[in-house]
């Protein structure tokens, strides 16, 4: 008798044996590709330009926000606008990952109900779908700042470290948010204003040096804030970042992602009778 | 007849008889939300007026019950006896709040068709995103998906969105999709009623074919009929509580006697 014991007793608050649920996870992987792919399709399902929505919705974005800035700022040159690009396209991957993420729970409950598979699934696919969606942003901004001729170094590596933080950071607070959507269900409409005040704090529309010493560092809180900083000094500078802006967005994307995924392991079994 | 179940003597490793799914004075308590959405407005403006958001709903009621293997165990009982909250505990869905269950093997659930499908997408990508969803790996429904499509008799229709498909054709492939999984242990829950008479057949003989000696079936249903055709015992739940078990014929005459449903038509019509 070679065949697996499973045994289930009654739900205690805390973590499930992390050993074989990582290798559930893991064994999923493929439904979770297929998944986030066949959900990224429906997006943009019977619409004309079909996928290529992918591309002209940041495009799109930042001349909207272009204009605005124009129009309040009074002035503008073409470092400005590779840095209110670039860093609004790293912002939709937090935030992408974030509002996807919100009802990927309460939206599933079909699968929960009748299924048993590792819940944290369901925001990870969330994760991997702003993913796919930055991809192409990322393309696109590399072409446009050749055309706006920006410089280039080997510097520009640093892009990948911090684009591993940004979707951690994007997966922790997925995680975080999708479980507290199953308990109280209107912070699905608060979101809105969450990522949109996270818009406005961060050195987005402006650039960190235009702060002030003492607003800076209230911006310590703001978990994204010298993540996007040291996304614009790679990207649109091609400089190094800063050491304390890397450690500052790795410290909050690590601390997000903890709690977040200690609070959804613990509750995820919870979940079945509370949707 | 196509046949799915090619491998139905691969996995022998299971004693003849050997115990699959024990049931040990298991108790389901839930509490649920009164509200159909609970919100945080809800909770803060009746804050401090001690009203009750949540209520407790007791499903099962100290249930024991051993399956074993070679067993086709139906479970009937009325509209809320807690069939489905059984199967949900057994297949590790929701913990138990009382007891324990232990499976011995691998566990595949039919608990409703269609789970993980995408109506925006094709026939056939849904087959691989059911499949998946259902814990088949990406080569085995790549090896199967002829037999599956074959299964659903969907013709050329596999390749169109399945928003675009008729309800019957729906509930199809998803039954041929879950009936392709060769788990140790199945658990359906009333999923047979699928398509029309001539399908519905189709997919009880699967069910039939799925019974051997190292497979445990556990088979939820309201048809009288197929569970006495099907099945070699039977369970009957009642408010949470197992109220008998063992011959088919016994326990469902016991059954209908006790909600005198009787011999009437409408409770033998369906599967």
């Amino acid at each position: 008798m070679s065949a697996p014991v499973v045994i289930y007793e009654p739900f205690r608050a805390g973590l499930p044996p992390l050993g074989s649920y990582l290798r559930a996870l893991w064994s999923r992987r493929s439904f979770i590709a297929e998944f986030s792919r066949s959900e990224l399709r429906e997006q943009n399902y019977g619409s004309v330009f079909g996928q290529l929505w992918l591309i002209l919705n940041p495009l799109l974005l930042s001349g909207v926000y272009f204009l605005l800035i124009y129009i309040i700022g009074g002035h503008s040159d073409s470092t400005r606008y590779g840095h209110l690009t670039a860093s609004l396209f790293l912002f939709y991957l937090v935030s992408n990952s974030l509002s996807g993420g919100v009802k990927s729970i309460t939206a599933g409950q079909r699968l929960i109900l009748n299924t048993a598979f590792p819940r944290i699934m369901l925001p990870i696919s969330a994760s991997v779908i702003a993913l796919f969606k930055f991809i192409p942003t990322l393309a696109v901004f590399l072409v446009m700042r050749s055309v706006l001729g920006l410089p280039f170094s080997w510097q520009m590596l640093w892009a990948a470290p911090v684009i591993v933080i940004a979707l951690f950071m994007g997966l922790g607070m997925a995680i975080l948010i999708s479980c507290i959507n199953v308990y109280f269900r209107d912070i699905a409409s608060f979101l809105p204003y969450l990522t949109r005040s996270l818009l406005y704090l961060s050195p987005i529309l402006y650039q960190a040096t235009d702060l002030s010493a003492k607003l800076k560092s209230v911006e310590i809180a703001n978990p994204i804030f010298y993540l996007l900083d040291a996304w614009s000094q790679v990207m649109v500078y091609a400089k190094a970042p800063d050491l304390f802006s890397l450690a500052h967005s790795l410290i909050w994307a690590l601390f997000i992602f903890l709690v977040g995924t200690y609070f959804f392991l613990s509750r995820e079994r919870d979940f079945a009778v509370r949707l | 007849m196509i046949s799915l179940s090619a491998s139905n003597s691969l996995n022998s490793i299971h004693a003849k008889n050997g115990l699959a799914v024990s049931v040990q004075n298991v108790g389901l308590t839930y509490t649920t939300s009164i509200d159909k959405r609970p919100t945080l407005k809800a909770r803060l403006k009746s804050l401090g007026r001690g009203k009750k958001h949540t209520r407790v709903v007791q499903a099962l009621n100290e249930v024991n019950l051993d399956v074993h293997y070679g067993t086709v165990l139906g479970v009937i009982g009325s509209n809320g006896a807690g069939k489905s909250s059984l199967m949900r505990v057994i297949s590790g869905i929701v913990p138990p709040s009382k007891g324990r269950v232990e499976v011995h093997g691998s566990v595949s659930t039919l608990l409703a068709l269609g789970v993980g499908f995408n109506p925006s997408m094709t026939g056939r990508a849904n087959v691989y995103l059911g499949g998946l969803a259902a814990g088949m790996s990406r080569a085995e429904i790549d090896q199967q998906f002829t037999a599956i499509a074959e299964f659903s008799e969907l013709g050329d229709a596999i390749d169109a969105p399945m928003r675009t498909y008729s309800s019957g054709m729906y509930a199809r492939l998803a039954f041929s999709v879950a009936a392709t999984v060769q788990p140790d242990i199945l658990i359906v829950d009333e999923a047979l009623s699928t398509g029309d008479a001539h399908f519905k057949e189709k997919s009880l003989n699967r069910i039939k074919e799925l019974r051997s000696a190292d497979r445990a079936l556990i088979l939820v249903s309201h048809a009288m009929a197929t569970i006495e055709d099907v099945c070699n015992e039977v369970a009957w739940l009642h408010k949470g509580k197992l109220m008998a078990r063992g011959n088919p014929a016994d326990v469902i005459k016991q059954y209908q006697e006790f909600t005198n449903a009787g011999k009437s038509a409408a409770a033998n019509e369906d599967v």
